[in-house]
C-alpha cells in the first residue's frame, strides 16, 4: 500500500518535478555497473570479437557470461567498475545453455580458494525469486559493446521493452544457435558485438536474464536482440537419456565447483539423407527449389516427385530457398522420412520421401558457403 | 502504456486503500488531483516531453545545399541565426549553404568557422528581412549529464521531412565521456562525447541532442555500425557541447580551428590490480611541455583539472581543446607532485585536408554519412545570393569575412575602452618605477622614433641602459630579448604602442597570404592576481579571453580582451618559436589626457615574473 502512496504524495506536493515514468534511471545504472565486468580475451578476427561482458553473480569474483570464442584463451583479463584489471579463468561451461562461469583468479591464491575481493554482486538466488518479466516491461541492458569502456569506464546503457518471452528455436536452422530454450526478445538493440554476457535488468536494476550472441534469422536475414532469462532450461538427451538442464542449477553448482556440462552430441555434417532430386541452376541469392531433374530409381521418384515441383515446406518449414532445402537436408540421415509440401500448378501436394544412403560414386563433396548444391 | 502494478494481481486493493488514506490523515486532495495516479503519470511525462519539444523544434535546422536538398540537420544557437551542425555535413555543401527550419522556410546561409577534427561547424542563417530574429535554444552543460537520463535527438534522418520538421527520437544517454578514434584521415575524432542509444541515423548528422529541459548537450554525428548496416544499431554518438563551447570562439572569428596535442606520449603500465597509471614516454623539443620541464617518467595525473585515469581519459580531455589553448597539467615526480600551465600546439600536420567540394565524404563505419548526393544543378545560383557577399576564401580560415567582422568589433571596442591614439604618434615617454627579482629603482621608459619612423626602445634604470631598434637589421636574440632574461620586454612594449596608435594598418599588410592582424578566437588567460600571491589551483587564475594576434617583423604576438568587459589584460610577445613568449600582464588603468593607460605591468618569462613596472607618469607626444 505505501507504494501507492507514494505517487500521491508526489502529485499533490510536487508538480513541478518531472513525473516518476519519466525519471532517469543515473542510480540504477551506478549500481548495475558495479556489479558488472569488462572481459578481454582471444579472437579478433573473422568476425569474432575478442571481447565481451560478465555478470559478477558472488562477492568472491564467480562470473556469469556467455560461452563465446572469446573465452578461448590461457589468458583471460576482467577489468572491474573501479578500473582494476585481474585475471580470470573459465570454471566450466554449459554449451547448451550458451553460457559460461568464471572466477577472478587472485595470486597466491587456488582457484577453488576464496579470493577475499568483496566485490558488489548480482544474488542470482534472490533475483531468481522474482517473477518473470512479461511482453511490455521496460528493461534497461548494460554491456561494454564495441569494447566502447575500458578499465573504470562504466558499461554502455540502453533502455527498451520485453517484446516477447518465447523459444527462438522454433525451426531447425533458422537461428544457428546451442540453446533451445525460451529467451526475452528485447525491442533495443543490445545484442551487439561483445554485448554477450551483458546484464537485462528491471528499471530498479534488478537480474532478469543475460544478454545473448548476435544471432541472425538465416531465412529473413534479420537481426533479434534477446536475453537467457534467469530461470533458463531445456531439455536434451545426454547418451540417449534425457535429460533437464537449468540455468540456476548451473550457476549454483558451477559456483560449488561440482557441476557436470553436458556432452556434445556429436553431428556429424553430411551430405544428409539421399533423395535424387535436382534443382535449377542456382544462380540468384536465393533460388526456389524447383525440381529440374531426377536421378533414375531415386527415392523421389518412387515418392512421386515430379519435375517443375516446387519443394515449398519439409516437416512444416517453409523453404524459400536452394541453400536452406540443402541447410536442412544436410541434417537429415539416410533411413528417415521427410515430409515434403511441393507447389504442383495450383496445388500444394504432400509427399512423404524416404530417404536412402547415398549411390556410390554420386556422393557430393563436402558443403563449402559458396559449395552447396551436389555435382552432377 | 500502463504501468505494471495496475496489472499484476493482488494489487487491484490499492486504488481503494489509497482513496482511504487519503480521507484519513492526509491533506484534503480534489478528485483532479486523484486522477493523476498511474496512466495519469505517464500521461503527465508524455505531456512534459511533447511541451519540450515543441519548445525547442523552431530551431532545428535541415542543413541543405543551397537548393535545397537535404544534406543533413543542424540546430540554431543565438537570435542572430547562427547555427551549429557536423563538418562532414557543410563538406558536401560548400560554403554557400541554405538551412530549412520547422516553419517550412528555407535560409540562405553561409560557413562561418569549422574544426575538421572534431566534426563541428558552425553557419550562420540570413534572415528574410534585415532585423528578423531566429528562434534558438539554450546551450547547456555536459559535464553534468549522466549515463541513465533521458534524451532527445532532433533532426532529419534519410532526409524524411519534406518540409524540414525535424524527426524526433527518444531514448537514454548510454555513457559520457566516451572516445571514439579518428576515422581514415585523422578527421572526426570523437573525444569526451556522448554515447546514446536515441536513434540517429544518416541524415541526422549535425542536428541537437537536448536533454529533457530542452536544453543543447551535443551535436550528433556519429554511430557505432557492424553487421546491420549504417542504419541505427543501438548506439550513436554526440560531440558534447562543452567540447563546442571551447571552439566557439574559434568558429566565430571564421578560424579553420585546429584541435591540440601536448606534444608528449604517453603509456599505460600494464600491472594488474592497481588502478592504470599514465607516464610519459617521450617530450617533442619544441613543446611547450618540455620548456614547462615534463620529462619522460614522470606520472600524469590531472590534466585541465580532470584527473587522467586511462590513456583515453587522457585523450578526451585532450581532444575538447583548440590548439594554442594553455591548460594546468599536474604530474608527479618521485615523491613530489608539480602543476604547471602548458601551451598546447597543434594538430594539423597529421591531418589530411579533406577534398573540399560536393563528393561526400568516404564511407566509413563509424559515422551516420548525411544523405549522398551528386554535384547539385542550381549551385551556381548560390554565387549570386545575399550569402555570397559573406564569404571570403583564406588558408586557414573557413571564411575569413567572419574574421574581419569581429576584428572590426575589437577595434571599435578599443577605441571606446581606451581612446583614440591615432595622433599620439609622437614620442613616448613612461617615468615611474621598476622592480626585478633582486632590485628595484627608478625606471623611465621611452619610445622615439628615428627620421625613418623606425622606433628605439629605451629602458633606463639605475644607471643601467638597454635598448633596442626591434625593426632594425640583424638582430639576433641578444637583442631582441632585452632586457636580458625578460624574453623581450622592450620589443614587446614597442608592439603595445605598435598597436594602439597604428591599429590594424601598423601590422604586417600581407593581407592575402599571412595578415598581420587577426582575430584568433578565443583563449583562457591567467593573468597573476595584483597582490601577486598565487593560489594553490592554477585553474582559479583562469580569465576567458578574446584574443588578436599581431605580426610585425620577426614578431608575433597575441592581445588577450577579457570576454566580459573587454579590456586588455595581457600579450604574449613572441620572436621565435624556440623560445618561450615574453608575457606582459597589464593593471592599474587610469586616464592620460583622452586615452587611458596601464599603470602597472607585470613582466613575466619562463615561469618567473621579470620586474614589475609601475608608472607615474606617462608622457605622449602628439604629431
Amino acid at each position: 500500500m505505501f507504494r501507492w502512496m507514494f505517487p500521491a504524495v508526489l502529485a499533490l506536493g510536487f508538480a513541478a518535478a518531472p513525473a516518476p515514468a519519466a525519471e532517469p534511471v543515473n542510480k540504477v545504472a551506478d549500481q548495475v555497473n558495479e556489479k558488472m565486468v569488462k572481459i578481454f580475451g582471444s579472437g579478433g578476427f573473422k568476425g569474432l570479437v575478442n571481447y565481451s561482458t560478465g555478470i559478477l553473480v558472488s562477492e568472491d569474483g564467480h562470473i556469469l557470461t556467455v560461452a563465446s570464442q572469446a573465452l578461448d584463451t590461457a589468458e583471460l583479463i576482467v577489468h572491474l567498475y573501479d578500473g582494476r584489471k585481474m585475471k580470470a579463468v573459465v570454471v566450466v561451461t554449459e554449451p547448451v545453455l550458451d553460457i559460461a562461469l568464471l572466477k577472478i583468479k587472485v595470486d597466491g591464491k587456488k582457484l577453488d580458494e576464496p579470493t577475499g575481493l568483496n566485490l558488489p554482486f548480482f544474488n542470482y538466488a534472490e533475483s531468481l525469486k522474482r517473477p518473470l518479466a512479461e511482453a511490455g516491461d521496460w528493461v534497461l541492458g548494460f554491456s561494454n559493446q564495441f569494447e566502447i569502456a575500458t578499465r573504470n569506464e562504466p558499461m554502455s546503457v540502453q533502455q527498451g521493452t520485453v517484446s516477447s518471452y518465447s523459444k527462438l528455436h522454433g525451426r531447425r536452422g533458422i537461428f544457428d544457435f546451442p540453446y533451445t530454450g525460451e529467451v526475452y526478445v528485447i525491442d533495443a538493440i543490445t545484442n551487439n558485438p561483445g554485448a554477450g554476457g551483458g546484464a537485462l535488468v528491471d528499471r530498479k536494476g534488478q537480474l532478469l536474464g543475460i544478454i545473448g550472441r548476435e544471432i541472425k534469422n538465416t531465412q529473413s536475414e534479420t537481426w533479434i536482440n534477446y536475453a537467457i532469462p534467469l530461470s533458463a532450461k531445456v531439455e536434451v538427451v545426454e547418451k540417449d537419456k534425457p535429460k533437464t538442464v537449468s540455468l540456476p542449477e548451473f550457476v549454483s553448482l558451477a559456483m560449488q565447483g561440482k557441476y557436470k556440462p553436458t556432452e556434445k552430441q556429436i553431428v556429424s555434417i553430411t551430405a544428409g539423407g539421399f533423395h535424387g532430386m535436382r534443382f535449377v541452376p542456382n544462380i540468384l541469392e536465393r533460388t526456389p527449389p524447383y525440381v529440374d531433374e531426377l536421378h533414375p530409381n531415386s527415392p523421389a521418384v518412387k515418392a512421386g516427385i515430379q519435375i517443375n515441383d516446387l519443394v515449398s515446406f519439409i516437416d512444416g518449414e517453409p523453404i524459400y530457398s536452394i541453400k536452406s532445402f540443402n541447410d536442412y537436408m544436410r541434417k537429415t540421415k539416410p533411413k528417415t522420412t521427410v515430409r515434403l509440401e511441393v507447389r504442383r500448378g495450383d496445388n500444394l501436394v504432400t509427399i512423404d520421401l524416404p530417404l536412402e544412403e547415398w549411390p556410390k560414386g554420386l556422393l557430393p563433396t563436402l558443403p563449402t558457403p559458396k559449395n552447396i548444391d551436389p555435382p552432377k | 502504456m500502463t504501468p505494471r502494478f495496475l496489472s499484476r494481481p493482488g494489487v487491484w486493493f490499492a486504488p481503494v486503500s489509497m482513496a482511504l488514506a487519503l480521507t484519513v490523515g492526509l491533506v484534503a486532495v480534489e478528485p483532479a488531483t486523484v486522477q493523476a495516479q498511474g496512466p495519469g503519470l505517464v500521461k503527465v511525462a508524455e505531456a512534459e516531453r511533447i511541451a519540450t519539444i515543441d519548445k525547442v523544434k523552431p530551431a532545428v535546422a535541415a542543413v541543405c545545399f543551397y537548393n535545397g536538398k537535404v544534406c543533413g540537420s543542424g540546430v540554431v544557437i543565438s537570435d542572430d541565426g547562427y547555427c551549429l551542425t557536423n563538418f562532414h555535413v557543410v563538406q558536401p555543401t560548400g560554403a554557400i549553404l541554405a538551412c530549412g527550419l520547422a516553419d517550412g522556410k528555407l535560409y540562405d546561409s553561409v560557413l562561418v568557422g569549422q574544426d575538421k577534427v572534431g566534426d563541428v561547424a558552425l553557419v550562420k542563417l540570413l534572415p528574410k528581412k534585415p532585423g528578423d530574429k531566429f528562434p534558438f535554444v539554450k546551450l547547456g552543460d555536459s559535464d553534468i549529464c549522466h549515463a541513465g537520463e533521458w534524451s532527445l535527438a532532433m533532426g532529419n534522418p534519410f532526409g524524411l521531412a519534406m518540409d524540414f520538421n525535424p524527426t524526433v527520437t527518444f531514448g537514454l544517454i548510454s555513457g559520457v565521456n566516451r572516445y571514439q578514434p579518428p576515422e581514415g584521415k585523422g578527421t572526426l575524432e570523437y573525444t569526451d562525447c556522448i554515447q546514446i542509444d536515441t536513434s540517429i541515423n544518416p541524415g541526422n548528422s549535425g542536428g541537437p541532442l537536448f536533454n529533457m529541459k530542452g536544453e543543447l548537450i551535443g551535436i550528433n554525428g556519429r554511430g557505432s555500425f557492424d553487421k546491420r548496416g549504417r542504419v541505427n544499431s543501438g548506439v550513436g554518438y554526440a560531440i558534447s557541447i562543452n567540447q563546442i563551447k571551447n571552439f566557439l570562439g574559434h568558429l566565430k572569428a571564421g578560424i579553420d580551428t585546429d584541435h591540440a596535442t601536448l606534444g608528449a606520449s604517453f603509456s599505460t603500465d600494464a600491472e594488474e590490480g592497481d588502478l592504470s597509471k599514465i607516464f610519459v614516454g617521450s617530450v617533442l623539443d619544441e613543446s611547450d611541455a618540455f620548456r614547462r620541464g615534463l620529462k619522460p617518467q614522470d606520472q600524469l595525473i590531472a590534466f585541465a583539472g580532470r584527473s587522467t585515469t586511462s590513456v583515453n581519459q587522457y585523450k578526451n580531455i585532450l581532444g575538447i581543446f583548440p590548439k594554442d589553448w594553455r591548460v594546468p597539467l599536474r604530474y608527479r615526480r618521485g615523491t613530489t607532485s608539480k602543476e604547471m600551465l602548458v601551451r598546447l600546439m597543434g594538430n594539423i600536420d597529421t591531418v589530411k585536408e579533406p577534398e573540399p567540394g560536393a563528393v561526400p565524404p568516404m564511407p566509413n563505419p563509424g559515422q551516420p554519412r548525411p544523405v549522398p548526393q551528386p554535384p547539385m544543378p542550381g549551385v551556381e545560383k548560390a554565387k549570386q545570393s545575399e550569402a555570397a557577399k559573406m564569404y571570403v576564401a583564406k588558408k586557414g580560415y573557413a571564411n575569413f569575412y567572419f574574421n574581419t567582422l569581429l576584428q572590426d568589433q575589437i577595434l571599435a571596442e578599443m577605441k571606446k575602452n581606451f581612446g583614440d591614439f591615432g595622433k599620439l604618434t609622437g614620442d613616448w615617454t613612461l617615468e615611474g618605477n621598476v622592480q626585478l627579482a633582486d632590485r628595484g629603482g627608478n625606471l623611465k621608459l621611452t619610445w622615439i622614433d628615428d627620421k625613418t619612423g623606425v622606433t628605439e626602445m629605451k629602458m633606463a634604470r639605475d644607471g643601467i641602459e638597454d635598448s633596442v631598434k626591434p625593426l632594425g637589421e640583424k638582430l639576433g636574440q641578444a637583442e631582441l630579448s632585452l632586457p636580458q632574461g625578460s624574453g623581450g620586454l622592450l620589443a614587446a612594449l614597442w608592439q603595445y604602442r605598435l598597436l594602439m596608435t597604428q591599429l590594424r594598418d601598423g601590422m604586417n599588410p600581407n593581407a592575402n597570404i599571412n595578415p598581420g592582424f587577426v582575430h584568433a578566437g578565443s583563449e583562457p588567460f591567467y593573468p597573476p592576481p595584483a597582490d601577486g600571491k598565487m593560489p594553490a589551483d592554477l585553474n582559479d587564475l583562469r580569465v576567458d579571453c578574446d584574443v588578436l594576434k599581431t605580426k610585425k617583423g620577426q614578431f608575433e604576438t597575441k592581445w588577450y580582451f577579457h570576454q566580459k568587459d573587454r579590456t586588455l589584460l595581457g600579450c604574449e610577445a613572441t620572436y621565435t618559436k624556440d623560445e618561450d613568449p615574453c608575457e606582459l600582464f597589464f593593471y592599474d588603468w587610469k586616464a592620460v589626457g583622452d586615452v587611458k593607460l596601464p599603470h602597472k605591468i607585470v613582466c613575466k618569462f619562463a615561469d618567473k615574473t621579470f620586474a614589475t613596472l609601475t608608472a607615474r607618469t606617462y608622457t605622449l607626444v602628439k604629431k
